[in-house]
């Protein structure tokens, strides 16, 4: 069997790893588009502050690919792919045959059409070449553009540069898919707190300069600058797949074995929709434990195991500095188009906050700081096991003072939501 | 995946909430005498008057090495998932997943500490400070005591809904 992977990320690789694991004998080509071993996108923030060391980004190092027999082809972009011939075109003309294509490519950073975007001194924090011409930049004033989880981090990797740094973002509050607006509005004092500016619902107009980036305009102001980062999220790559004839929708369309409508070719990581899996609808979270779920069915399916994907969920940090917030599940604004009876738990002390959003007395998603966030995961599993809220009150209220040793799980649950 | 051969069972019912566990942990890693250091969690519920050992199980499918965003939270030999602290950046993504919200936070250095089974010695330190009460066992795969706990396991759900 010959089996080719387009993209060098974590599906590939795990996708890569795990079918050599169990088939000595299959050929595995890799094709990155990129000239280094696999890293990890999450830490590169952490890199740029200064954080880890540029060797702890690797997950890989070169000669694991070696050890594993496993071909790694650099600088080798594919363009095209000929389902009939089963045959990958990559940007030389050069042809390779596979028996089985996954497509773990990912995704692509949108770009916004903003006039002098093309300028020198804008950098993005999404690959590690991008990611290293940022950190051999000097500059003393950056603005990030975007305030998804990348823009946050990044922000905070450049103020500990020593950077003057200022968030723009056009929704109404920072990390908008992630967080709530009370969440939210917390964060965003924490980060002012820590000197970074952040004006929301505001809309980059321009990027002035010539050649070199001297300031950005937005809707309401100018801000002087000689740093820009775009981190205004990632889309999923579908062009390869529809050379193909893949269905796509926002992104590559699998099934529950990260199939896609074409035979013998898969698809995994950042680049696919999947479907949720504690509510069934169709959803994108470009998370990395979602893409390294997805490779470890990818790769059983290859190898001929019977396998069923559960589905993607949503679960993220944001940490900076000393402020830890974390994430889960379905934020307030994304229940609004769904029907039924919503509730908001919110528990407050000090700087810390959890809210937990409740749809027909079951939890679907919660954001938390500070000390609340370290008991997280339990709610986390309360999502998964659909556990009814008021069951749970009327189970706590009617505990005996003393004992009841065995409904433990469910004390320290009660616990944490206040009860 | 290591396929484990040993794991440390719990049995809340006989805990006293002596805290012996959590002195003997953290003088093992770290030679002294802190229960701040300590990788098992004495719970104390006042509500019910209830003491609960928590402690890191070492999930098969482990979402903390998942979602670790600087690869820190590694698998060891035995079977236990630690934190690397050379590589780990104090981001407690995986005291956020944890469905048991096992992972402490070394309070000294701010990265998260979880129980390596005491790896080298005979047996983990907080078994043999426990022995008197025994709420903190080693329970071998396969072993009656693995199974009754499997099938404590599976009352509790009842017990939960």
């Amino acid at each position: 069997m010959k089996l080719v992977i387009i993209g060098n990320g974590i599906a590939g690789n795990q996708v890569a790893f795990d079918v050599r694991k169990k088939d000595p004998v299959a050929r595995i080509v890799i094709l990155s588009a990129e000239d280094v071993p696999e890293y990890d996108p999450c830490s590169l923030p952490y890199y740029l502050g200064g954080e880890c060391l540029r060797a702890d980004v690797f997950r890989k190092r070169p000669e694991d690919y070696a050890d594993n027999r496993i071909e790694l082809r650099y600088d080798s972009r594919a363009v095209s792919i000929d389902p009939d011939k089963k045959q990958v075109t990559l940007h030389t003309g050069e042809q390779i045959d596979y028996d089985k294509l996954v497509l773990a490519h990912g995704g692509d950073l949108f770009v916004p059409p903003i006039p002098g975007i093309d300028n020198s001194g804008v950098f993005s924090c999404k690959q590690l070449a991008e990611t290293q011409k940022l950190a051999d930049h000097k500059g003393t004033s950056a603005v990030v553009i975007g305030s998804g989880a990348i823009g946050i981090e990044a922000a905070e990797a450049l103020k500990r540069k020593g950077y003057d740094v200022h968030v723009i973002e056009l929704m109404d509050w920072i990390l908008p898919s992630l967080f709530d607006e009370p969440t939210a509005r917390r964060l965003e004092t924490e980060l002012t707190g820590y000197g970074i500016q952040v004006f929301t619902h505001e809309k980059v107009m321009e990027i002035t300069g010539k050649g070199q980036v001297t300031g950005v305009v937005t809707d309401r102001r100018t801000i002087d600058c000689d740093t820009v980062v775009v981190a205004t999220g990632v889309v999923p790559g579908t062009a390869l797949a529809k050379t193909a004839g893949i269905d796509t929708g926002r992104g590559i369309q699998v099934n529950r074995q990260m199939m896609t409508s074409v035979p013998d070719i898969y698809a995994c990581g950042d680049c696919v929709e999947t479907i949720d899996a504690c509510t069934g609808e169709i959803a994108m979270f470009q998370l990395k434990h979602n893409a390294i779920e997805q490779a470890q069915v990818a790769a059983r399916h290859i190898l001929g195991e019977p396998v069923r994907y559960l589905g993607a969920y949503a679960f993220a940090r944001a940490h900076f500095f000393d402020t830890h917030a974390a994430t889960f599940g379905k934020t307030q604004r994304a229940l609004d188009c769904v029907f039924g009876d919503k509730h908001i738990v919110e528990r407050e002390d000090q700087n810390n906050y959890l809210r937990v959003v409740l749809l027909d007395n079951k939890i679907v998603g919660g954001q938390a700081i500070g000390k609340f966030a370290d008991d997280l995961g339990l709610l986390i599993g309360a999502m998964w096991r659909k556990d009814d809220f008021l069951d749970i009150a009327a189970k706590m209220r009617s505990l005996p003072r003393g004992g009841a040793v065995h409904a433990w799980p469910m004390v320290r649950l009660g616990r944490v939501l206040g009860m | 995946m290591n396929v484990r051969r040993e794991q440390l069972s719990i049995d809340p019912e006989k805990c006293t909430g002596c805290r012996r566990c959590m002195i003997a942990c953290a003088m093992k890693h770290h030679d002294r005498i802190d229960p701040d250091l300590s990788r098992v969690n004495v719970i104390r519920f006042d509500s019910q008057d209830l003491d609960v050992p928590v402690i890191c199980m070492a999930c098969d499918t482990a979402p903390c090495i998942k979602v670790c965003p600087m690869n820190a939270r590694i698998r060891q030999a035995n079977g236990t998932v630690t934190t690397n602290p050379d590589v780990c950046i104090g981001c407690r993504a995986c005291v956020y997943i944890c469905p048991a919200a096992t992972p402490r936070i070394n309070p000294y250095t701010g990265r998260t500490m979880t129980c390596d089974m005491c790896e080298g010695e005979t047996e983990p330190w907080c078994v043999a400070a426990c022995r008197q009460e025994k709420a903190l066992t080693i329970c071998t795969q396969g072993g009656t005591f693995h199974r009754a706990a499997r099938q404590a396991a599976g009352k509790t759900k009842k017990y939960h809904t």
